[in-house]
């Protein structure tokens, strides 16, 4: 009895891990329930172990390879340098969040924060003059460092020089004095060319010579040792702090919300003391426009949220978003438009041209398209009934929007729409190869049934065809994916695309670091969208179809 | 001039009260674009430092991918108002690119630019130019020791490729103004070549900022006209060598604008002053001095170089904000004056700079037809709103966070003073473009009498 419980749950184990796709699970589970331990452990070496220690090999390689590889643009940084890149974007958030909490907080709590606020600034503060003195003291160290070095390279410079110019004034007179004599008959032309071109190739080397000492000056300054950077680097980062507390402070104490809101309503009541003591008629009516104006504002402040700056987390999630929008566009086109192309031979004819010219054609050319059109519907997309209703934070004033925080806008249709345009293809194609490659007995028991179109697509066509246009779909949704992110980046529409070229913008000694985050971010959210296809591709299946590809 | 009408309304209205108070802003949640250089400061600074909450404005400030995108943006809606190139808010009014009609109350700054040649390039020019041939040669450096080098390349049959980031940008105007003192021809636009390449002796093409110092160590380009961060890269990674800054071109010259749609001005007046205050202020923060020495500059740098704003390193923004600029790696020089915000009156919109900018698209061929004397100073004054710049200062007067000095007079009537300030010492007078543009050796001249207005 308990056994075949157990049984129930390794195999119903198991082939969760099938479907899903994790077939690298299977060994430890099987292992687990003590199933031909031998050749499990040896199935997990194999299949777990090595790939772990392989990509740990890699990223050794890459710790190794990394700093050596310098080019002018910097360094490719190490795994240590993007993981300190995304603790800093986990900053960033945290920040963002800090300053929204700071503005909305508030009675003795905000007194309470702004004290702690006040506190932590005064600590950050002191460390980061610490730091500065620090980071100086070591800069003019290696200042002095790099002088010692500097000073016999400039003077050997001079030197050299001061050769050059002697050799090149004796060069000049000889020249002259040849010249004098060609012109007296006494020597050939040729023998003057021939004297140029000596001098030429003189001046030339001359030159490689001081070019030579000129690089070894410039290889000096261009590496200032790495304890400066480093040094630097740790004061700016503190630096940094203490600039986040001190807005921290100022939206404690002049930005919140309530502070702002209790200001209004204390201009109200003096407004209003100012009327009952007012005589002129033109007074009175303008102390009551301020009075409504300034109870408008009060009113308005007690919903007023801080203007959050975009992050990665956030980012990530709104290139999740579209891309999903973009896929469910793109499936709802391939899906009808592939069957009708299965089903008839002629409707296949006249989109294969269509077809063949389109799928091509690169999602940039695509986004440039679906901004002139697409465009064209929202001349003015902050009163637009579209956006207004998506991003209302309550719809009929109390079902909450759950994709509020999402702030759709034209940019994010555009990526849709481009994601949509080039993820249609291979869900259309497979799903007009799977309906025409239907097993010709199915249709002729559809026949012999005489069914109507209707159940003949919903009971054979459809079932029998899924399969494949759940492998289109897949496909579909990683090529979305990756079209995403170009067409963000181009199109401005926050997401990792943006975040991608706006770090390539920022060129800044963290920014290659963040390019390669937003690597890995893309490349894992990509695996695990895959996956959840293959998830939905095995369930239809009746095949045992691959998985792992 | 609708919004003329209204600012005279509010502006009497504002004599009458007395107390300081936050103006009745028509839309206080607000989307503004920018650009990724350091000459956004004023509006990142009055979001940062809480300028724009003191006028009762919740403003959100995005990155732009581009000065086309940000131009669109502004045009559609999405953005209510963006940090415009000095020439953009002219050209989109005229229609030379995308037409809209744009105005700008406030200038964002002075200055701010360098033309970078590559490593092989400098070198030539030393060989052309043995005073030159110093750590720290003496400037300003024109482009004659460049033109032998040009008039070789052609010789060959080649063009020498220069980049600068936007056919109306003042980029633009500034190398090919550089080029053609020295009697290089940097091309003409034509109608039918909007390229920009006719008749040039070099290829100016158009190419994004950030990468300008990839394309002159690819070869793409030999030399380039840009905005900071991206000429003291170029020195920083030894692959190039900035020879001139836009002060020596033309010394304090408007670099950057805030621009907003005219429809737009005419729904928000109040809101436009509110906002033109709050960058007043920011400028004015920026340029506070103290025994002459910048001392809100740093913290700038430090609000700047997030991620969110410029983004790049703290000591690169550094560098040239805080009054240095690094020629070559020996060569670092003082200049005070490098990003001037708001001193020296430097925010006022002024109409002779709009004239500038127009005599100077007529020179090129951007604007395709002569105009009359007459059609320089409309245009200007149908994009320049120097009446809602000082609407938003007489409202800081009362409050008394400006005294009257450091803004131009009531009857200041918009034009500079004519300076020969010029790389090539040519005397402008704004009042006179038709004169001004026949000045010149190379480039557009129209008929003299187009100049009787």
């Amino acid at each position: 009895m308990a056994d075949s419980t157990k049984d129930k749950i390794k195999y119903g184990l198991l082939k969760g891990i099938d479907v899903s796709g994790f077939k690298v699970l299977d060994p430890p589970v099987r292992l687990l329930f003590g199933e031909e331990p031998r050749k499990q452990v040896q199935d997990i070496a194999k299949y777990m172990l090595l790939p772990i220690v392989f990509v740990l090999v890699c990223l050794a390689v890459w710790t190794v390879m990394g700093p050596n590889h310098k080019t002018k643009s910097g360094e490719v940084p190490t795994p240590a340098r993007v993981m300190t890149a995304y603790q800093d974007n986990v900053r960033f958030d945290e920040r963002q969040q800090e300053k929204a909490d700071d503005f909305i907080v508030a009675g003795t709590e905000r007194e309470e924060t702004l004290a702690e606020t006040q506190a932590e600034l005064a600590r950050l503060e002191e460390e980061a003059g610490r730091l500065a003195k620090e980071s100086a003291s070591v800069a003019a160290e290696a200042k002095l460092e790099t002088e010692s070095k500097l000073s016999p390279l400039k003077a050997n410079l001079d030197e050299l020089k001061a050769v050059h110019k002697a050799a090149e004034d004796t060069r000049d007179a000889e020249m002259e004095k040849l010249a004098e004599a060609v012109v007296a008959k006494e020597a050939q032309p040729e023998q003057l060319v021939a004297l140029l071109r000596q001098n030429e190739a003189i001046e030339d080397a001359e030159k490689e010579k001081e070019d030579l000492i000129k690089d070894q000056i410039d290889e000096v300054l261009a590496n200032p040792p790495s304890e400066v950077k480093e040094a630097q680097m740790a004061a700016n980062r503190v630096a940094d702090e203490v600039q986040h507390y001190k807005k921290r402070i100022a939206i404690l104490t002049n930005e919140n919300r309530n502070v702002k809101e209790a200001e209004y309503l204390a201009k109200v009541e003096e407004g209003t003391a100012g009327l009952a003591t007012a005589e002129d008629p033109k007074k009175v009516v303008r102390e009551a426009k301020s009075i409504a104006k300034n109870a408008e504002r009060a009113e308005d402040a007690k919903t007023q949220t801080y203007p959050r700056t975009a992050t990665i987390f956030w980012q990530t999630k709104r290139s999740i978003a579209t891309v999903f929008v973009g896929f469910l566009l793109a499936a709802a086109l391939a899906i009808p438009i592939g069957i009708m192309c299965g089903l008839n031979r002629i409707v296949m004819a006249c989109l294969t041209p269509i077809i063949s010219i389109f799928r091509p054609v690169s999602p940039v050319v695509w986004l440039l398209i679906f901004q002139i059109i697409i465009g064209a519907f929202f001349p003015d997309p902050e009163t637009h009934p579209l956006f207004v209703t998506l991003n209302n934070d309550k719809w009929f004033g109390w079902i909450v929007n759950p994709i509020a925080f999402l702030q759709t806008n034209p940019a994010m249709i555009f990526s849709a729409c481009t994601v949509a345009m080039c993820a249609l293809w291979p869900a259309l194609v497979n799903t007009a190869l799977g309906v025409s490659s239907i097993d010709k007995d199915h249709l002729n028991v559809a026949n012999v049934l005489r069914l109507g179109f209707w159940s003949r697509l919903f009971k054979i066509i459809i079932p029998s065809s899924l399969p494949l246009v759940f492998a289109g779909l897949r496909i579909s949704l990683g090529v979305g994916w990756m079209v995403l992110i170009a067409a963000e980046a181009l199109s401005s529409s926050d997401g990792l695309g943006k975040f991608v070229w706006d770090e390539y913008q920022n060129g800044s000694s963290q920014s290659f670091a963040n390019i390669i985050l937003a690597c890995f971010v893309v490349g894992i959210i990509g695996f695990f969208l895959d996956r959840i296809m293959i998830f939905l591709q095995r369930l239809v299946s009746f095949d045992d179809g691959s998985a792992t590809a | 001039m609708k919004i003329r009408n209204t600012i005279l309304i509010t502006a009497f209205a504002v004599g009458s009260s007395l107390h300081a108070e936050q103006l009745d802003v028509e839309k206080d949640e607000l989307k503004f674009g920018f650009i990724k250089l350091t000459d956004c400061a004023p509006i990142v600074i009055a979001k940062e430092k809480g300028f724009f909450e003191e006028e009762g404005l919740q403003v959100e400030v995005i990155a732009q991918p581009n000065w086309k995108q940000l131009l669109d943006n502004v045009i559609t809606g999405e953005l209510d108002g963006a940090h415009m190139l000095s020439g953009q808010p002219i050209a989109a009014t005229i229609g030379f690119g995308t037409k809209a009609h744009i105005v700008t109350p406030y200038t964002l700054d002075l200055n701010g630019n360098g033309i970078t040649v590559s490593n092989a390039i400098w070198e030539q020019m030393q060989e052309n130019d043995e005073s030159l041939d110093t750590p720290t040669p003496k400037h300003p450096i024109t482009a004659d020791s460049l033109k032998p080098i040009v008039e070789e390349a052609k010789e060959d049959g080649k063009k020498l490729p220069m980049g600068m980031v936007f056919p109306v940008s003042t980029h633009n105007y500034e190398i090919r103004y550089w080029l053609a003192a020295a009697g290089i021809n940097p091309g003409m636009y034509t109608s039918t070549d909007l390229k920009g390449f006719t008749d040039g002796d070099i290829e100016l093409s158009t190419t994004p900022p950030p990468q300008m110092p990839a394309t002159l160590e690819s070869g793409k380009n030999v030399a380039y006209c840009v905005g900071e961060p991206w000429n003291q890269q170029a020195v920083a990674k030894g692959i190039g060598v900035p020879v001139t800054t836009n002060y020596d071109i033309w010394k304090n010259n408007p670099e950057k604008v805030f621009g907003v749609t005219k429809a737009w001005a005419d729904e928000n007046p109040n809101t436009l002053i509110a906002v033109t205050k709050a960058l007043i202020k920011a400028g004015k923060w920026l340029d506070a001095q103290e025994d002459g020495k910048l001392v809100n500059r740093e913290e700038a740098c430090r609000i700047l170089s997030q991620p969110n704003y410029v983004g790049a390193d703290f000591d690169v923004i550094k560098n040239s904000m805080t009054g240095y600029f690094y020629f070559q790696k020996t060569d670092k020089r003082e200049m005070p004056d490098f990003n001037v915000f708001f001193k020296y009156k430097a925010s006022y919109p002024y109409f002779s700079d709009g004239v500038w900018f127009l005599t100077q698209m007529r020179r090129w061929g951007q604007i395709t037809e002569a105009k009359p004397a007459s059609w320089y100073h409309d245009t200007a004054k149908s994009v320049y709103l120097p009446e809602v710049y000082m609407a938003a200062a007489k409202h800081l007067i009362e409050e008394g966070s400006l005294s009257a000095d450091e803004i131009p007079s009531d009857d200041f009537d918009g034009y500079k003073e004519p300076t020969d300030e010029f790389i090539d010492g040519i005397l402008y007078d704004g009042k006179k473009p038709i004169e001004y543009l026949n000045s010149h050796k190379i480039g557009n001249k129209d008929d003299p009498s187009l100049s009787a207005s």
